[in-house]
């Protein structure tokens, strides 16, 4: 446990120099204020000017699931790229014959992140929120987001050999994320077409208001993340 | 003409080599996929608002990577030391990758119904110039890709946020001549006034003065130490 602290500290070091641990403490309080006072705001002009008695409203809580799901993918990201850096300066496979090991390692540059993502998530989402969210539903979105956030951060990992590629991957793995918007776009059957992405399940506990999709939802993620912990298991052997 | 060509060339075949075509051939089908879920009504702005976001902006997102890629396969400072022209070298990125940006474009403004595809193109070619410019510019400032992501930020939020309110009729009449919003009129295949276009254009000219200025700058001082 040491070590890994001890390597969750460095990779915070590491991070701060960037200005990107700032950025991190930054922008979740940032994009928080302005879904909680941009997107009314837009909805008032919206409104006045197209004269409909709504325009975004039916889409607030889209917004809560996307929040949730941002700040994690923040952080995840950020761990994701640092990894990526220490791979091409071949520093992770020295970690890897350390004390730390592979598991170690990983756990400090993936699992602490991303419990610290959920923290920062189930505190800031309550205060940002656009709709009514129960207790139960503002951890669920907390949690979901932040296994969207390891999935992200394995995904970029697993699928890359260096940064310009990792960066290819990730464009690709951000759309993990949006398969919460089928929910409230696609019509009828078609939606089931993205029900392979945990994603998709956190959109259908909001709209369709049935907790068992909870379950589904980090079932579907968890089987995604025993998937990718291999496929990055075996790219390091 | 013939060194340019090469390097356009090699420029490509670096970009398939690390599956940019690949996967911006995924990323059509996706957003083809898509947009044929959504009302007919919406596709025209979600077109719009896909291909000035991804296509169109790639260079912003993938520059940094690239630079600092060639940076540590040491291929700059072999640039360095031949009769290569900055401008060549950010002439042949900005064409390599607007490529690969107007076949994207072409294919989203076709599915989505759009009649004035050409202008879209014109839209995308312009709108890529002036991301992918950024992105070399920032790109000859950073160290790390979390540098570079956090140094773009500004970029896409200058680039993006206007735009996007442009592309809804919420922006001020004036903000029509803002670069990014030209760009947008045109990748949403609506006109553009001239005083647009001018700023457009004068915007490209003077990003790739400064880009190939630091690109330069950047050759001449690998390693801490001047060539």
């Amino acid at each position: 446990m040491r070590t890994i602290r001890i390597s969750f500290i460095h990779m915070l070091g590491f991070v701060r120099r960037d200005m990107m641990l700032l950025a991190a403490g930054v922008s979740p309080i940032f994009i928080g204020l302005v879904i909680r006072l941009g997107i009314p705001f837009s909805e008032k002009m919206l409104t006045e000017m197209t004269g409909l008695p709504y325009v975004l409203v039916p889409y607030f809580s889209l917004f809560d699931i996307l929040y949730a799901a941002i700040i994690p993918v923040i952080f995840c990201f950020i761990t994701a790229m640092v990894m990526l850096e220490e791979r091409d300066d071949h520093i992770d496979r020295y970690l890897f014959v350390t004390q730390l090991g592979r598991f170690g390692y990983y756990v400090s540059r993936v699992v602490l992140p991303a419990a610290f993502s959920f923290v920062v998530t189930a505190i800031l989402l309550p205060a940002c929120k656009l709709s009514d969210l129960s207790v139960l539903e503002l951890l669920f979105l907390s949690l979901a987001g932040t296994l969207q956030g390891i999935i992200i951060a394995l995904l970029v990992v697993g699928f890359s050999a260096n940064k310009l590629e990792g960066m290819a991957v990730t464009k690709v793995s951000s759309l993990v994320m949006l398969g919460s918007l089928a929910p409230y776009f696609i019509p009828g059957p078609y939606r089931y077409l993205l029900s392979f992405m945990p994603s998709f399940w956190t959109g259908m506990v909001i709209t369709e208001k049935q907790p068992i999709f909870m379950l589904v939802s980090v079932l579907v993620a968890a089987l995604w993340i025993v998937v990718l912990w291999k496929k990055v298991g075996r790219k390091n052997n | 003409m013939r060194r340019w060509l090469n390097l356009f060339i090699w420029n490509m075949r670096f970009q398939a080599r690390y599956g940019f075509y690949l996967l911006y051939a995924f990323l059509t089908i996706f957003y083809t996929v898509v947009l044929f879920a959504l009302p007919i009504t919406w596709r025209g702005k979600t077109a719009a608002m896909l291909i000035f976001s991804d296509p169109a902006a790639m260079g912003l997102f993938f520059m940094g990577a690239i630079v600092l890629l060639e940076k540590s396969q040491r291929v700059t400072a072999f640039f360095a030391i031949t009769p290569l022209k900055a401008f060549e070298y950010v002439l042949s990125k900005v064409l390599s990758l607007n490529a690969i940006a107007l076949v994207v474009a072409g294919v989203l403004a076709y599915v989505s119904g759009s009649r004035q595809v050409f202008l879209v193109l014109v839209g995308t070619f312009l709108s890529g110039a002036i991301f992918t410019l950024f992105g070399v510019l920032v790109a000859t400032k950073i160290t790390s890709l979390n540098q570079f992501i956090l140094f773009t930020v500004p970029v896409e939020a200058a680039g993006f946020l206007p735009a996007i309110l442009h592309l809804f009729g919420i922006t001020p009449d004036y903000l029509k001549y803002y670069p990014a919003n030209a760009c947008m009129d045109l990748v949403s295949g609506r006109g553009v006034t001239f005083i647009g276009l001018l700023f457009t254009v004068a915007l490209i000219i003077f990003l790739f003065y400064f880009a190939c200025h630091e690109m330069l700058r950047m050759w001449q001082e690998q390693g801490g130490a001047k060539i």
